[in-house]
C-alpha cells in the first residue's frame, strides 16, 4: 500500500500542470540540499578544529554540548518556516476501502523523508563517534547518538504537529511568536541560556548514558500524539482549513480616501485571508532585521552611506518590491469582475499607489527604531522612503502591467515561482540601482549628505509628478488590459 | 440600447464570433442559445470590454464600449466565478459592489431584503467566505450582486446552471418582473424551456454567426428543439 501511495505521488509530480516549474524548483532545492549536506559532512568531520578556532581556550566538549540544543532551536524555527505538511495528498483516498491507520502511517512515514532529518546525522555523528568515546565512554557515545536521533525525530514531528494545529489559527501562531520573543530576549540578556541547558543535559548523558531513554520516550510521545491527532482529524474539511466562523470586517480609517480607500480595504483583506500573500508580507517583516547586518558602527561613523543604502531602500520598500512585483496577479482570479464592474481604472491605480505608500510608511516608522543606533540611519531611511514612494512604486506598477501570470493564492511562498517571469526579475534591478546612480557621483564629488539629499529630492519630485505618472500607468494598462485579463483566465 | 457592427473575433485562425449587424432594443429580454463553442461567452466578454474584437465595434447607448467607460455605470453582469472576489464574505462582496454604485451599506442591506427568498437562507450570515460556498450558491451570489446594482443592462451567462429547481423558478419570475421595469437583459442558456419561457427574443448562434433571430412565440421552443436534435 505504502508503495502504491509513493508511486502515485511520483506520477503526480511528473504529470503536474506546471511541470517545468516544479522540476526546476526541485532541482534547485536538490542542489541546495546536496550543498548543505556536503558542508555538514565537512563541518562534522572538522568540528573539533572549528570549535578550537572560534572559541579559543574553551573546553571543546563544553562548547559542543552547548551547541547541540542551540542547533535544534534554530532548526526548529526553520522547519516551522519551510517544512511542508504532507496532508492534502491523501484526500482522494479517504473514501476508498483503505483503513485509516494506513493513511496515517503513510503521512507519518513520508514526513521522515526530509533533508532536515539527515543533517544532524552528518553534522554530529562524526564528532561524537570520534570524540565522545575517547573523552567519556562507549556507552556515553551510544547515549549521545540515541539522543541526537531522538531529538531529530522529536523536532520533526513537533514541528508538523504544531503546524497542523495552527493552520489557520492565528492565536497559536501569535502565542508561538510571543514565546519565541521571550526566550530570545532572555537569551540575549543572559538571564537564561539554551547553551547552558544544553550543556547540563549532555553532561548528564555523558555521566549516565541511560538518561538517553528519556529522549526516546519524548520522541515516541510526540510521534504518537501526532498520529492520534491525525487519525482523529482525517476529514477533508479539517485538513483543508479551520472551520471557525468568518465575519465581515471593514477598515473605517480607509474611508477618508474615498473609492480608492475601498479598493485598498479589499486588497488588505486579500493579503490577510490568503496564504501566499500573507506569507509574502510576513516574510517582508523578517527583512526588517537586515539592518543589523548592514548598519555597522565603523560604516556609520565614516559616513559610508552607500554601504547602507541598499538595506535602507530594501527595508522601507520591501512590500513594494515583494508584493508589488505580482501586483495584478494577486487579483488574477477575480480580474474579469474588476474590469467589468464600475471601477475607474485611474482610481484602481490610485488605490495601488495608496496601498504601497501606506505599506512603505508603516515600514519606515518601524525601521526608524534603528535611529536609536545612530541618527544618520534615520536620514538614510527617510531619503530611501521618499525615493520608494516617489519613484519605486511607479516602476513596480509599470512593470506590473507587463505581467500576465495568474497567481494561486492558496499555495505557500517557499520555492514557489508561480508568476515569476523575466519582468518581475528585471524589475527589482532599476529600483535598487537608481539610488546608487544618484548617490555615488554626488557623494564622491561633494559629500555623502548631499547624495542622500538628492535621493530625497528625486523622491519628492516623483511624488509631485504623481498625476502625470498615474496617467502614464493608466495608458500603459489600457494598452495591455486584454492581454493581462486573458493571461489570468488561463490560471495555470 | 446596443448596436453591434461587423464584429469579428478569431482565435488561431478559427472564427469564434462573426456578427454583421445586430441591434438590441431597450427593454428587451434576449436569450442567446447555441452549442458549446458557438461564441456566446466570447460575445459577452466583448460586450463587457474584457476581450478586444479583431474587427468591428459594439456601441452601448451610442458609445463604443472599448473606448469609453460610460457603459459601466448602467451595466451589471455575472459571467462566471471569475467575477467573484472569493476571499470576501457575501455581505462584504455585496457592500463592495454596491459601493461602486454609490450605495451606502444601509442601501445594500435594504436592497438585499428582496433576495432573502432567492437566497433560501444559505447566503447571508453564513460565516463563510465566498470560496467556501458550493457552485450553485456562488452562482446565486453573483446573480444577486449583478441585480443590486439596479442596472439598465443586465448580462448573465448561463444563470440557471448549477441552481436548484426552486431557485431556477424564482430567478425566472424575477427576470420577468424586471422586464416590466424596462430592463434590458441578455442571458445565455442551454435550457431551452427556461429561455423560451423568460425571453421575448431568441438569438441562435452557430460557430459565431447568428443563424436565427426571432421573437418568441408558441412555436419557438419546437423550432429550437428541431435545430438542436438534428
Amino acid at each position: 500500500m505504502l508503495l502504491t501511495f509513493l508511486n502515485h505521488q511520483w506520477t503526480g509530480f511528473w504529470r503536474s500542470k506546471s511541470k517545468s516549474g516544479t522540476i526546476a524548483a526541485q532541482l534547485v532545492i536538490g542542489f541546495l540540499v546536496l550543498y548543505i549536506i556536503a558542508v555538514s559532512i565537512l563541518v562534522g568531520y572538522s568540528m573539533g578544529e572549528i570549535i578550537e578556532k572560534f572559541f579559543p581556550g574553551k573546553e571543546i566538549m563544553t562548547v559542543f554540548n552547548g551547541l547541540i540544543l542551540y542547533y535544534y532551536a534554530i532548526e526548529f524555527l526553520i522547519r516551522m518556516q519551510i517544512q511542508e505538511l504532507p496532508t492534502l495528498a491523501v484526500v482522494p483516498y479517504l473514501h476508498l476501502n483503505i483503513p485509516k491507520q494506513k493513511l496515517v502511517n503513510f503521512l507519518n512515514v513520508s514526513a521522515i523523508f526530509s533533508a532536515f532529518n539527515i543533517l544532524p546525522i552528518f553534522l554530529f555523528f562524526p564528532f561524537i563517534i570520534m570524540n565522545v568515546r575517547v573523552e567519556y565512554s562507549l556507552f556515553a557515545c551510544i547515549g549521545y547518538l540515541v539522543t541526537i536521533l531522538s531529538l531529530t525525530v522529536f523536532s520533526n514531528y513537533a514541528a508538523l504537529y504544531i503546524k497542523r494545529i495552527s493552520t489557520g489559527n492565528m492565536k497559536i501562531v501569535l502565542a508561538g511568536l510571543f514565546v519565541l520573543l521571550i526566550v530570545g530576549g532572555l537569551e540575549y540578556f543572559h538571564i537564561f541560556s539554551i547553551t547552558s541547558i544544553s550543556n547540563i543535559i549532555f553532561q548528564t548523558i555523558a555521566s549516565y548514558p541511560l538518561t538517553a531513554i528519556l529522549f526516546i520516550a519524548l520522541a515516541t510521545f510526540i510521534f504518537l500524539t501526532n498520529a492520534r491527532y491525525l487519525k482523529r482529524n482525517l476529514y477533508i474539511e479539517e485538513l483543508k482549513s479551520s472551520i471557525e466562523k468568518k465575519s465581515s470586517t471593514d477598515y473605517p480609517f480607509l474611508d477618508r480616501f474615498g473609492e480608492a480607500g475601498t479598493l485598498v480595504a479589499l486588497e488588505i483583506k486579500l493579503i490577510l485571508r490568503n496564504r501566499r500573500p500573507r506569507a509574502t508580507v510576513s516574510k517582508g517583516l523578517i527583512f526588517l532585521f537586515y539592518g543589523f547586518l548592514f548598519y555597522q558602527k565603523g560604516i556609520m561613523e565614516s559616513n559610508q552611506f552607500g554601504k547602507m543604502l541598499f538595506s535602507a531602500v530594501f527595508m522601507t520598500g520591501n512590500m513594494i518590491l515583494l508584493y508589488g512585483q505580482f501586483m495584478f496577479g494577486w487579483q488574477g482570479a477575480e480580474f474579469d469582475g474588476l474590469l467589468a464592474n464600475n471601477i475607474n481604472i485611474r482610481i484602481f491605480f490610485k488605490a495601488k499607489l495608496l496601498m504601497l505608500t501606506l505599506s512603505a510608511s508603516v515600514l519606515t516608522l518601524i525601521t526608524s527604531l534603528y535611529g536609536l543606533l545612530s541618527w544618520k540611519l534615520v536620514l538614510i531611511q527617510l531619503s530611501a522612503y521618499l525615493y520608494n514612494i516617489g519613484i519605486g512604486v511607479i516602476i513596480v506598477l509599470y512593470f506590473a502591467t507587463r505581467n500576465y501570470k495568474y497567481i494561486d493564492l492558496k499555495k505557500g511562498t517557499n520555492f514557489n515561482w508561480q508568476g515569476v517571469g523575466a519582468s518581475t526579475m528585471l524589475m527589482s534591478l532599476p529600483i535598487l540601482l537608481i539610488p546608487y546612480l544618484i548617490y555615488l557621483p554626488l557623494s564622491v564629488l561633494i559629500n555623502p549628505y548631499c547624495g542622500l539629499g538628492c535621493i530625497a529630492i528625486v523622491g519628492i519630485a516623483g511624488l509631485c509628478a504623481r498625476k502625470y505618472w498615474l496617467q502614464m500607468l493608466v495608458d500603459a494598462f489600457n494598452k495591455r488590459k486584454y492581454k493581462i485579463a486573458a493571461g489570468f483566465r488561463e490560471q495555470s | 440600447m446596443i448596436e453591434i457592427n461587423k464584429l469579428n473575433k478569431s482565435y488561431a485562425g478559427k472564427t469564434v464570433v462573426d456578427i454583421q449587424h445586430l441591434v438590441i432594443n431597450k427593454g428587451e429580454t434576449i436569450g442567446l442559445v447555441g452549442n458549446n463553442g458557438a461564441g456566446k461567452t466570447t460575445l459577452f466578454r466583448m460586450l463587457l470590454d474584457l476581450i478586444r474584437p479583431d474587427h468591428g465595434e459594439i456601441l452601448s447607448n451610442g458609445n463604443n464600449v472599448g473606448t469609453s467607460d460610460e457603459w459601466k455605470h448602467y451595466t451589471a453582469s455575472y459571467l462566471d466565478e471569475g467575477f467573484l472576489i472569493d476571499y470576501l464574505t457575501p455581505e462584504e462582496y455585496f457592500i463592495f459592489i454596491g459601493g461602486l454604485h454609490q450605495m451606502s451599506v444601509a442601501d445594500v442591506q435594504e436592497h438585499l431584503k428582496q433576495y432573502i427568498e432567492f437566497f433560501n437562507g444559505e447566503i447571508l450570515d453564513s460565516g463563510k467566505y465566498i470560496r467556501d460556498f458550493s457552485k450553485g450558491n456562488q452562482n446565486k451570489i453573483g446573480i444577486a450582486s449583478a441585480l443590486i446594482q439596479k442596472p439598465e443592462l443586465l448580462i448573465l451567462d448561463e444563470p440557471f446552471a448549477n441552481l436548484d429547481p426552486t431557485t431556477q423558478i424564482r430567478l425566472k419570475t424575477h427576470i420577468k418582473l424586471l422586464k416590466a421595469r424596462m430592463l434590458t437583459t441578455l442571458i445565455s442558456s442551454h435550457d431551452l424551456n427556461h429561455i423560451t419561457d423568460v425571453c421575448d427574443r431568441i438569438i441562435l448562434f452557430e460557430k459565431g454567426k447568428v443563424i436565427k433571430d426571432v421573437y418568441t412565440n408558441e412555436n419557438t421552443l419546437n423550432e429550437l428543439e428541431d435545430y438542436f436534435s438534428k
